[in-house]
């Protein structure tokens, strides 16, 4: 492995002076190099070994998100600190038109039955109209609201199976695919293998694409990977040149898009991904998966 | 009676007031010298005209009134006495139970913070590493990755709504009064 060490050494020697000449790129992890004689004959030695491709075969893949339709549902002490908000602002506000019209009210009927009532007096104030008192008003409200029946917030109320897109709306969702790798069929983010002259998030555009009956409209947010997923074949497909692969995930989220049932398609929140997802795997995708 | 009128040489003349058709008409102030224009006339009425225009540009210099804000006016009708809502006496174990509720309300936005910064600061660290495997594998990949997307901005993202939207819902168009006000400076 003495090759693919000095050449891993080499180049990043050469790609930070390659960098220090070049302005206008903000890298955190760039050195000032100085043009030693060592870095010299690294210059030549990378010249040599430019035309020796990496041992590593790349990947790009999409971590598709259907962001969430609904709001969630409150905790219990959500809730609770809710009330208290609504209690307080009531406690210190005034009082409405419909309040004092209850006030009113209810001050007239304690003059009506009072003994020294004087009907004439009152009714010219009011101009003899019919009154509908408020308290009246607020039983018709009343009534009215218990003969309305609100749709229901959930439809997921039966148990919509897992590969539909309107499951758990509240939440957001992430698309898993079956596709084979090496001999095994596994429920990973959709991925496709790199091809000379595109970049990667061109490979992970034709990665969506490419699933069979599904059209998937997504807005990809940025050209910058997310995450990582390097892994190594196992012996018998090692060979020279490659010795594993590389997956880079790139992030999405869905705009517009239908599949058919037929084809394995999952759709998952972050709690779940575990049950399809093998261990290392999860461990890299986890991290840039926010359930926020 | 025109004998009696004719004078020696046999015109009428009538008196001075009454010339014959003949001669030019001539009165007395027309006799006269001419009047001679004076020179100071022109400049008077220029400064005069001067004055009126200064008059009128300090009558228009007053600024512009402000347009007032209608959200910062308290409406008359709010700051009625009778509309004072009664102080509520609250028993002990009420404003107990309020000040228990709010401490442990922000016990947990604080840890609903910190998760979120930690969420936050594993993608940032997740993004790194990939930008610096992929910079091991080729540096053109690497600067394609970098480059900015100009195709991503403006971004727009309809929110979560309380209740999801019906298909193939068509709103209702209504009529509307707009009665706001409209100020002119």
């Amino acid at each position: 492995m003495a090759a693919p060490c000095s050449r891993m050494a080499n180049r990043p020697l050469w790609r930070f002076i390659t960098n220090v000449r070049r302005t206008g790129l903000k890298h955190t992890g760039v050195r000032q190099i100085s043009l030693s004689s060592a870095c010299r004959a690294a210059t030549q030695t990378r010249s040599k070994t430019e035309g020796v491709p990496s041992p590593w075969k790349l990947y790009g893949a999409v971590c598709l998100q259907r962001l969430p339709v609904i709001s969630q549902e409150r905790n219990p002490i959500e809730d609770q600190f809710a009330e208290l908000m609504h209690q307080m602002e009531l406690e210190r506000s005034l009082l409405s038109d419909h309040e004092q019209r209850l006030l009113e009210d209810s001050e007239r009927m304690t003059r009506k039955q009072a003994d020294n009532y004087d009907s004439d007096e009152e009714e010219a104030d009011y101009g003899g109209q019919e009154t509908i008192t408020a308290q009246d008003q607020e039983d018709t409200w009343e009534q009215k609201l218990k003969h309305f029946q609100p749709a229901l917030r959930d439809r997921d109320v039966g148990g919509t199976p897992l590969g539909s897109v309107e499951r758990c709306l509240g939440d957001s969702l992430v698309l898993l695919v079956q596709q084979t790798v090496g001999k095994e069929t596994i429920w990973l983010l959709p991925q496709a293998q790199w091809e000379a002259g595109e970049t990667l998030r061109q490979t992970a555009e034709r990665g969506l694409s490419s699933l069979p009956e599904a059209d998937f409209k997504a807005t990809f947010l940025g050209n910058t990977p997310c995450g990582v997923y390097r892994y190594t074949f196992p012996k018998e497909v090692r060979t020279e040149r490659c010795v594993g692969a590389k997956v880079f995930f790139f992030k999405a989220f869905l705009s517009a898009g239908s599949a058919s049932q037929k084809e394995p398609f999952l759709w998952v929140k972050k709690t779940e991904l575990q049950r399809y997802l093998k261990p290392p795997y999860l461990e890299k995708v986890d991290r840039f998966i926010l359930n926020l | 009676m025109f004998l009696s009128l004719m004078g020696v040489d046999g015109h009428v003349s009538q008196g001075p007031w009454f010339a014959s058709v003949l001669t030019l008409k001539t009165s007395a102030p027309l006799r006269a010298e001419p009047k001679k224009k004076k020179k100071v006339d022109p400049r008077r009425e220029q400064m005069v005209r001067e004055r009126l225009k200064k008059k009128l540009k300090k009558l228009e210099r007053v600024p512009p009134e402000l347009i007032p804000i209608e959200d910062f006016t308290t409406p008359a009708k709010y700051m009625d006495e009778t509309r004072v809502r009664g102080a509520p006496q609250l028993p002990f174990e009420e404003s107990e139970r309020r000040a228990l509720l709010l401490k442990e309300w922000s016990r947990y936005k604080q840890t609903q913070h910190r998760a979120e910064m930690e969420a936050v600061g594993l993608a940032v660290e997740a993004q790194r590493e990939a930008l610096e495997e992929l910079r091991l594998e080729s540096e053109e990949l690497y600067q394609a990755a970098l480059r900015p997307d100009p195709l991503l901005f403006p971004f727009n993202h309809q929110g979560p709504s309380y209740t999801p939207p019906k298909a193939q819902y068509e709103a209702p168009e209504g009529k509307y009064n707009n009665i706001t006000k409209v100020y002119t400076q």
